[in-house]
């Protein structure tokens, strides 16, 4: 529905869209205006567990702007059955041989792409984490560079990016082969490169406890009460003094809280799990928040007796 | 050098230690200095230099077959001068004709606590955030890479704050001059 000049009535009318037959029909005196209008939406829909086999998709995926030419060129695909196999295979050949200058960048995107799928993250975020990584490629210097941990460290720095932190562990677990300290390293040095690009714009606030709560307590199968009153008790100890990582305190403020819940509590390995933080560790910090656990736990949640039966470190 | 005590607060920092490097100016036979000195030891495999560590003042030193020297572990400077000397003695009684060039001091460590918990996140959200990294996941305390002069300071929770980087010992008085207000700002 839109206005356009109609050649009959000599003046502005209200103008029909007909999709079916894709004609811009004038809607006082019937005139086609423009016919055989070309449709760009998708001719087909896509589901995730259909088989590529008989795909009748054909056009290829969308514009991307990082890869030099937009990625619009083709690509000779091997068949799948045993046919032709000379000719089709050396044309396979030929074809990788060579001029792309992509190859790495396209490389790299599809580890980033996988990287991000097991973590279950948002197409923004593995948008985001493309981009950091061809500004860093941009800068040639990163060469010897351990790729495992750049493409993780981009992927770290997207997440914190977008103010959906992900700690250095998850992204470990599914980066294959770095390590935390390797991840770190390289996420200083991309801090450093960005920041020598465009002259210090990298924005990165610190981590907090409560961005990782929710994740947490949703992989333990928390009620929706534990989750609030553990966000809530999240807020309240940054107020006090615990020399402790922010993940350690919400795993340890996790533990108080299951425990204090009546349902069926997970056990300090099942906490260890979901969080990444040794189980050794969630007791240190459990000794470290004992004290003041009376002004953490919200008193909608729990009474104090039930603060008193909680275990002594 | 007059000791400048002109920081409010009345704390100095104290070194801890000092790097320096000095030149003997003659290729040395590393192989001949391991067998012939008590106090050293050499695998090539693993490093290509000498360590050797003398009692007083206590100090370690790298010795490279260039007849380059770098002498570690002084608590001031003329400790890190002198242990230097020392070393460049036991290379020439060793045989070798070891010369004193071109001493200089590298790295200067120094700590000092300021007595008061600070606000890490609370600093690294700021208008020093440029200068500071804080990944409490990676490291506890706050890396404060000060541009003038030059050098970087690890501040931490508990108050306690290192600095390092520093060539002259002004450089590390300046430094903490400049950043005591700063923390004081973000006490607990």
């Amino acid at each position: 529905m839109g206005d356009a000049f109609c050649s009959d009535c000599k003046r502005q009318t209200e103008v029909v869209f007909d999709h079916s037959a894709g004609d811009t029909v004038c809607s006082e005196c019937g005139l086609v205006l423009e016919s055989h209008s070309i449709d760009e939406t998708s001719e087909w829909r896509t589901f995730a567990n259909e088989s590529g086999d008989n795909d009748p998709v054909r056009v290829g995926g969308p514009t991307n702007p990082l890869l030099a030419d937009g990625g619009l060129s083709t690509v000779i695909a091997k068949p799948n059955g045993g046919s032709g196999e000379f000719l089709s295979s050396s044309l396979g050949r030929w074809q990788n041989r060579g001029s792309n200058p992509d190859r790495g960048l396209i490389l790299a995107f599809k580890t980033i792409a996988t990287m991000s799928d097991r973590l279950g993250l948002v197409a923004t975020i593995k948008d985001r984490a493309n981009e950091i990584y061809k500004r860093v490629e941009d800068q040639k210097s990163s060469r010897g560079r351990n790729q495992d941990a750049l493409l993780a460290a981009c992927l770290y720095i997207a997440c914190r990016q977008e103010d959906k932190p992900r700690t250095v562990k998850e992204i470990c677990s599914v980066a294959n082969g770095a390590t935390k300290k390797e991840i770190g390293r390289a996420k200083e040095y991309i801090v450093k490169q960005l920041g020598l690009e465009t002259g210090q714009s990298v924005e990165m606030g610190t981590i907090h406890a409560g961005d990782f709560m929710r994740r947490f307590c949703s992989n333990l199968g928390m009620n929706n009460q534990a989750v609030k009153a553990a966000q809530e008790a999240v807020q309240k100890s940054e107020e006090f003094d615990i020399r402790r990582s922010p993940i350690s305190i919400a795993a340890a403020v996790i533990y108080i809280i299951t425990q204090l819940s009546e349902e069926k509590k997970p056990s300090l390995k099942d906490i260890s799990g979901a969080t990444g933080v040794a189980e050794g560790t969630i007791r240190n910090s459990y000794k470290d928040l004992y004290p003041h656990v009376l002004k953490i736990i919200p008193s909608w949640f729990a009474k104090e007796e039930d603060l008193k039966n909680l275990c002594s470190p | 050098m007059a000791a400048r005590r002109n920081n409010p607060s009345g704390i100095v920092p104290t070194i801890q230690n000092i790097v320096s490097t000095v030149d003997l100016d003659c290729v040395l036979d590393l192989n001949h200095i391991a067998l012939h000195s008590r106090n050293s030891e050499f695998f090539p495999k693993r490093f290509s230099a000498v360590i050797m560590r003398i009692k007083d003042p206590k100090t370690t030193a790298l010795i490279f077959a260039s007849g380059k020297m770098v002498c570690t572990g002084a608590k001031t400077e003329a400790q890190s001068k002198l242990a230097a000397r020392k070393f460049a003695r036991i290379i020439q009684k060793l045989g070798f004709p070891a010369k004193f060039r071109d001493f200089r001091i590298q790295n200067i460590v120094a700590s000092c606590d300021v007595q008061f918990t600070i606000r890490l996140e609370k600093f690294a959200c700021t208008s020093h955030g440029a200068f500071s990294t804080y990944e409490p996941e990676l490291f506890p305390g706050l890396i404060y890479r000060m541009k003038q002069p030059k050098l970087v300071l690890l501040i931490f929770v508990s108050g306690n704050v290192v600095i390092a980087g520093a060539k002259k010992r002004d450089d590390f008085y300046t430094a903490f001059d400049n950043i005591y207000p700063v923390l004081a700002e973000f006490k607990k």
